[in-house]
């Protein structure tokens, strides 16, 4: 992992510059979360599922079958890597320098991702806690509703720019707002 | 119309997840087989008009290939397994 990846993130340049507080719609975008991929083997994967559900300090995102995002905001790599490997049945690989994380909020939210995504985002169908992969402004990435009007998106790195303009692009009429999280 | 097609894993989403592989009916040769079966195989396929079994590669979502059965006319969609569960019903019977 390259210095430069982790003291600056890959939205500074997008982000930089006038500052506004926080409209009642934001886009957060977390500076440094830890992302895991977990992948589940042959005969494993109800118990792996199980065990990443029943884990503390770390929130699983559904990606396909017997595979998974494991994403933390609260502790270090090394904390969920020890825990991973205490699950039998699991292979994992780090993850997070090659993901971004943002996190949508406030009471236009399923507006604005209407315009985002084509998939459902009715509670009924996509409830709290639920996460799986999608196209996100033309970008494959795994989109979770983690509140009532709060969603995250992880999408790979480098594509990370685009997927931020076009969300900001999209929230204007709401009148949108974005920064870094911490 | 949108084309939408419901995921057994994912759920109903857009066509544009997805990247449409070929007829999934055609049975691949063992690689020991004869250079005309896998000259039929590779080369030789049907063009049908109407309801056929297909790959679709759900590229944007779980990544599993999908067997959507499908008229290829009206669109209209009969039902989508994983891939594996249709090659496990196939060898079964
Ligand atoms: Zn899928």
């Amino acid at each position: 992992m390259s210095i430069n990846l982790l003291q600056r993130h890959v939205l500074e340049d997008h982000i930089s510059g006038f500052e506004t507080d926080p409209n009642p719609n934001h886009l957060a975008v977390v500076r440094r979360p830890v992302i895991f991929s977990v992948l589940a083997h042959a005969g494993h994967e109800a118990a792996v599922a199980e065990a990443l559900k029943a884990a503390s300090d770390l929130a699983p995102r559904f990606c396909g079958p017997s595979e998974w995002l494991a994403v933390s905001q609260t502790v270090g790599a090394e904390t969920i890597g020890g825990l991973l490997s205490n699950i039998p049945g699991a292979s994992f690989a780090d993850q997070s320098d090659g993901k971004v994380l943002m996190t949508i909020s406030g009471p236009s939210v399923r507006k604005i991702l209407a315009k985002c995504v084509a998939v459902d985002l009715h509670s009924d169908v996509f409830a709290e806690g639920d996460s799986a992969n999608m196209l996100c402004c033309h970008v494959a990435a795994n989109v979770a509703r983690t509140g009532a009007d709060t969603f995250e998106i992880i999408v790979p790195r480098s594509f990370a720019g685009s997927v931020f303009d076009e969300l900001m692009e999209m929230g204007r009429e709401h009148a949108l707002t974005r920064g870094f999280s911490d | 119309m949108a084309s939408l097609i419901t995921c057994p894993h994912c759920g109903t989403r857009p066509k544009e997840e997805f990247s449409i592989r070929g007829a999934a009916a055609p049975k691949r040769p063992s690689a020991t087989a004869k250079d005309e079966d896998w000259h039929r195989y590779v080369y030789v396929r049907d063009n049908p008009k109407g309801r056929y079994q297909e790959y679709w590669h759900h590229v944007a979502g779980c990544r599993r290939f999908l067997v959507v059965d499908r008229d290829n006319l009206t669109h209209e969609v009969f039902g989508v397994t994983d891939a594996s569960d249709f090659e496990r019903a196939r060898t079964a019977g």
